[in-house]
């Protein structure tokens, strides 16, 4: 007889007839959304970290004039050295601080997640409350990242739009990938290492400034390529590629449902069949 | 399968190895309503490991489990989350039981002697106070089996008292419960002891007698 062979109830079902008290998914929400909202030290790296690395990159950047082409349109565009720097900065600290928080809120809360599910929390109720929290949460980051970086530099509101739009998706990028390496990576030496390694490389690459090879093809393969585009395009070059913003979206999308199933594997029980038993 | 027939919990034949150890090589238990069943054995006997698969969040590599009714399991580390209080643990496990009120709680709660904390976060609780609230979660739909895995490490003397006074009071309504204990002196609190020894179960009464349906 093999192990599939077992049947159990889950913990459920209701205890008593009537209406639950406490309906599952604004729950869920609200306490992931609390979760992701107590961690202290990403509150610490978003009032601190943010305006310092700004005025920090500016500095070494400068206000140099400086020509590159960008990749998405073929155009060659000069433009100051210190603002393209404050979105290259901006994007790069966006990876850290949602990437770090998500990843350790998805961490801490994987073993209680599983006993939410033992206990009767349905898979997909859970999942969806957690993904919203997410989005909620690198979007008002984004927002919060953009608007420090007004303090440096007053673009138009069109433009600023395109860095807020280019900015959002690298939150939701990284906020998915804390998702995935919050429930893949067993220790959190590694996830921290590979959220911080793993921005710095994708974003530092993207900026001509730093690296002046930001214009090879490979470099389209990275997470930050379309977010990057974006928000130069749309602020430098009035041009508004929104398949590059797709671009961005997907590697989202992607490393979220990595995340999601992995998530649903690791947190769901044995549950085959339910025996009711007579009462 | 006789034995079983109007069980609660029936086990058969249950192996698990972790590797090449092997932990349990045809673990076999059977628990019928309002039954008090303690499993002892040695550190690294796999109590912890069966009661696990019982429970449903271990996978066996063979053997059969069969529960029947609402289960509820108690593991032996609190599973909580540092930034929720007390009282948000218990709605977010009330919506996951779908439960009507948190009546229940408030009534473990007070038998427990637990009510001063429900507004803390569990990072501020001590070992015993995490302990009771990992109970509760266990507890709070008022399941037909309980597996429970060491659950008053930590507990003060006047806390064990109470626990065993939630204890008669499952027992008295019908509710088996599984315990995994580690003292000796109680023994005569339970209906049957299941010696978990060399990967197998041996069932005896406190008296030292085979129980007829239990095994």
């Amino acid at each position: 007889m093999s192990a599939t062979d077992l049947a159990r109830p889950a913990a459920g079902p209701p205890a008593a007839a009537g209406p639950a008290a406490y309906r599952q998914f604004p729950t869920a929400w609200r306490f992931a959304l609390r979760n992701q909202a107590r961690n202290r030290l990403a509150g610490l790296l978003l009032v601190a970290f943010v305006p310092v690395w700004y005025l920090l990159m500016l500095v070494i950047a400068g206000h140099r004039p400086l020509s590159f082409r960008l990749y998405a349109t073929g155009r060659v565009l000069t433009v100051d050295a210190g603002h393209l720097t404050l979105i290259s900065a901006g994007l790069n600290s966006l990876t850290i601080i949602v990437g770090f928080a998500v990843f350790a809120a998805i961490r801490k809360t994987l073993a209680f997640d599983q006993r939410l599910v033992f206990a009767g929390y349905r898979h997909a109720t859970l999942i969806a409350a957690k993904t919203l929290a997410i989005a909620m949460v690198a979007a008002v980051v984004a927002l919060y990242t953009a608007a420090v970086l007004l303090a440096f530099w007053r673009p138009g509101p069109a433009e600023w739009a395109a860095i807020l739009a280019g900015f959002a998706v690298m939150a939701l990028t990284y906020g998915a990938l804390g998702l995935l390496l919050g429930v893949l990576v067993r220790g959190d030496l590694e996830g921290f290492f590979l959220i911080i390694m793993g921005g710095l490389m994708d974003t530092f690459l993207q900026n001509p400034l730093g690296n002046p090879l930001a214009n090879k093809p490979v470099l389209a393969w990275f997470p930050s390529f379309g977010p990057m585009q974006f928000a130069v395009g749309g602020s430098f070059g009035h041009a508004y590629l929104w398949g590059h913003l797709a671009l961005g979206l997907a590697w989202a999308a992607a490393f979220a449902a990595g995340g999601l199933v992995i998530f649903r594997i690791r947190t769901r029980g044995l549950t085959r069949r339910r025996e009711p038993r007579d009462r | 399968m006789t034995a079983a027939a109007g069980a609660v919990l029936a086990a058969r034949d249950v192996h698990k190895a972790y590797g090449r150890r092997r932990v349990l090589t045809g673990a076999s238990l059977t628990a019928r309503p309002g039954q008090l069943v303690a499993v002892v054995g040695e550190n690294g006997a796999g109590k912890s490991t069966l009661l696990k698969i019982l429970a449903g969040t271990l996978a066996a590599d063979r053997g059969e489990v069969r529960v029947s009714g609402r289960l509820g399991y108690c593991p032996q580390d609190p599973v909580l989350t540092e930034n929720l209080t007390v009282d948000q643990h218990l709605r977010y496990f009330a919506a996951a039981y779908r439960l009507p009120s948190l009546k229940r709680a408030g009534e473990l709660a007070g038998m427990l002697g637990f009510g001063q904390y429900r507004q803390q976060a569990a990072a501020a609780l001590s070992g015993g106070t995490r302990q009771k609230l990992n109970l509760i979660l266990a507890l709070l739909h008022d399941p037909d089996l309980l597996l429970l895995d060491e659950p008053y490490q930590g507990f003060d003397w006047e806390t064990y008292l109470r626990f065993w006074d939630v204890v008669d009071d499952l027992r008295a309504r019908g509710k088996t419960i599984v315990i995994i204990t580690h003292l000796v002196f109680e023994a005569a609190r339970f209906d049957v002891l299941a010696d978990l020894a060399d990967g197998t179960i041996t069932c005896r009464t406190p008296s030292g007698e085979a129980p007829g349906v239990s095994n």
